[in-house]
């Protein structure tokens, strides 16, 4: 479960990303005030156009950043207080971070089982069943650098389940990917929402939200907009798809702003 | 997990073509490559040089007995050719024109003189930038001068014992180890330096830009590893390789005398042998690894800033420069460690290390040299801590 409560993060900004952003302000507040809850067995969609502080928040889900103001409890952890419990909690899978090109995928699933503090024997037995899973037995010995996209999105599914976390983020995870391998990824969502396991999901694909998700909050310059469930969203709707809807909200806000 | 995050980036590193070529190949390769040039052009020099014909101009009116005896010299000193001249202006314009090498102006009245037993005062032509054809001039005319001073004290005769009034020797009390660590002991620091910096350039720059621009970095610091943790394990592989490249330049030095024997002079050999004893090796590593980790912790902050490879390799390689420049303070043969130049980083261990090749170390001031770069390294590495701390820094 994840519970986050009047959570804001700015950044300050130095020379030359004033010069970049044309602003003379010294920070910039990329998540305002925002506050939902992810519950077990349950996937939450995160939507929100580009810099709208989807990422941002999901990097402090993560724990990668630290919130400027707010809490974040994963799983009755603190983890502002507490980051390194909560990352034992969290499974963190992003369409944009890489992989280490120079070791086989073996190694660098190993590699984060230690990391993660899972015992040798686990490790193996997690990987024979996650290689299983995703058909990676051919595979696991090359150099990731060699391996095609679709088998490089495996590997960061196993590195990213190889410690069976509770809580698991997904940051636009089939940006790019063939149909195929996109799939993969919805399955394995399906899989850990069938496992009760906490899932967030962050996508621009509305069909893949309408198809997986139970719970959305829509975030816009850093604020919520919508949150609630799907269903609830659905109900409230006015345009005639949820692409439509979403662009919808988004837009009256802005005007809302003007 | 230090060591977990240690293992896995030492094997991802010696994958790497570019960090293995910078780490091992080129300072294994670069003192043999040195040495057999060194040693190939001074052989080919001096056999060139002595095999070498040198077309002596002669400007005299006469045949004399000095033009003569000029022709007499034997060839053990060099081969030689005498050209005749009419005047020193066309033998000037010969030597420029590099038609003869070196030309030799004897005055009209040298019979006179002779006979008188009055000194002639010959002139030798030269072209200063043609290196050793003054001395070859200089030997046969020195030569025909040793055999007329000894027929004058046999017609004077002299005993040249009593005329004589001290004989000059000189005796080296330096060891032929402390001739070649004082004089020559600066380029073997410089070479260990040199590489130590370089060794460590190419994994700090990948380590941590490498994973910022690759965005591994993200996922890195999702595990529960604590970021210290991280950096430290990063940082140890960077120590390492700065290290190891320092090792394969002493190995490189160890091939070159034991299996190429790329050196011949046995003095020589000997020295160098002298010097790579185990209690230099100890004393060298000792020196080198605070500093190496010195290196690492300024090249680190830089490269945790870094958006990109190019960034970082673009600041770092400049900051080569001025690891080197004080690193070729070692060069100069009265520059010692002493209690200022202790002080000053860089240059401290190549004057300790200098001092320690020629077996003149003072403990004292390897000891200040040692806490210096110790203290150094110590803030170096809180530094990259302190960046590698900082979100900003380590998410582009």
């Amino acid at each position: 479960m994840i519970q986050i409560s009047h959570l804001s993060k700015s950044f300050t900004l130095n020379r030359q990303q004033k010069k970049e952003l044309g602003t003379n302000q010294n920070s910039v507040l990329a998540v305002d005030d925002i506050s939902f809850e992810c519950l077990p067995g349950r996937v939450h969609a995160l939507l929100g156009p580009n810099g709208a502080g989807k990422t941002t928040t999901l990097r402090m889900l993560s724990t990668i950043f630290k919130p400027t103001k707010g809490s974040i409890v994963i799983d009755n952890i603190d983890a502002v207080k507490n980051p390194q419990e909560a990352r034992k909690h969290i499974g963190f899978l992003t369409g944009s971070a890489g992989l280490y090109a120079r070791l086989t995928p073996n190694e660098l699933i190993s590699y984060f089982g230690e990391l993660y503090g899972v015992s040798k024997n686990d490790i193996e037995m997690r990987k024979k069943k996650l290689y299983d899973l995703l058909d990676m037995h051919d595979f696991q010995n090359k150099r990731i650098g060699k391996l095609s996209t679709g088998m490089k999105q495996k590997v960061s599914i196993c590195r990213t389940m190889i410690h069976d976390p509770q809580v698991v983020i997904f940051d636009e995870p089939t940006s790019g990917l063939d149909v195929i391998t996109a799939e993969n990824i919805i399955q394995l969502i399906r899989d850990c929402k069938n496992q009760g396991k906490t899932v967030i999901f962050s996508s621009h694909i509305m069909g893949e939200v309408d198809l997986l998700c139970d719970d959305i909050t829509i975030i816009h310059k850093g604020k919520v907009l919508f949150n609630d469930t799907m269903e609830a969203f659905r109900a409230q709707q006015q345009a005639p798809n949820l692409t439509a809807e979403f662009i919808r909200i988004v837009h009256d806000q802005k005007t809302e702003t003007r | 997990m230090i060591f977990t995050v240690f293992k896995k980036e030492l094997r991802d590193t010696l994958r790497d073509r570019r960090t293995v070529m910078m780490m091992i190949v080129i300072p294994t390769l670069v003192f043999p490559m040195i040495m057999s040039v060194f040693m190939s052009v001074s052989e080919s020099f001096q056999k060139k040089a002595a095999e070498k014909k040198v077309k002596i101009g002669l400007v005299s009116n006469q045949v004399g007995s000095l033009e003569a005896d000029l022709l007499k010299v034997p060839e053990s000193l060099g081969k030689k050719e005498f050209i005749p001249f009419t005047d020193t202006v066309s033998l000037i314009r010969a030597i420029r024109m590099d038609s003869i090498q070196v030309g030799i102006y004897i005055p009209n009245n040298a019979e006179q003189l002779k006979s008188a037993m009055q000194p002639i005062s010959v002139t030798v032509f030269h072209d200063g930038t043609d290196l050793g054809m003054k001395e070859r001039a200089d030997a046969y005319v020195t030569y025909v001068q040793e055999n007329w001073k000894k027929q004058r004290y046999a017609e004077l005769k002299i005993d040249e014992a009593k005329i004589t009034p001290f004989i000059l020797e000189h005796s080296n009390v330096a060891s032929s180890k402390e001739m070649i660590g004082k004089l020559a002991g600066g380029f073997l620091p410089y070479l260990f330096i040199a590489f130590g910096f370089m060794g460590c350039m190419f994994p700090a720059i990948d380590l941590f830009t490498g994973e910022k621009e690759r965005a591994t970095i993200e996922t890195l610091l999702t595990t529960p590893v604590p970021r210290w943790k991280i950096l430290f394990g990063k940082m140890g592989v960077v120590v390492l390789s700065g290290l190891l490249a320092a090792t394969f330049n002493l190995l490189g030095i160890y091939l070159s005398i034991e299996v190429l024997n790329l050196v011949k002079d046995p003095v020589l050999l000997q020295a160098i042998k002298d010097i790579l004893s185990p209690t230099f090796i100890i004393m060298l590593y000792a020196l080198l690894i605070p500093l190496i980790t010195f290196f690492a912790g300024i090249m680190i902050p830089i490269a945790v800033r870094a958006k990109s490879f190019k960034e970082a390799q673009s600041i770092i390689s400049p900051l080569n420069l001025l690891i080197i420049l004080p690193a070729m303070v070692g060069f100069f043969p009265g520059v010692e460690l002493n209690e200022v130049t202790a002080l000053i980083p860089v240059v401290n261990i190549v004057l300790a290390t200098k001092e320690l090749i020629a077996g003149t170390l003072e403990w004292h001031l390897v000891a200040m040299a040692f806490g210096v770069m110790v203290l150094l390294a110590v803030i170096a590495v809180l530094f990259s801590y302190r960046k590698f701390e900082n979100e900003n820094n380590v998410i582009s």
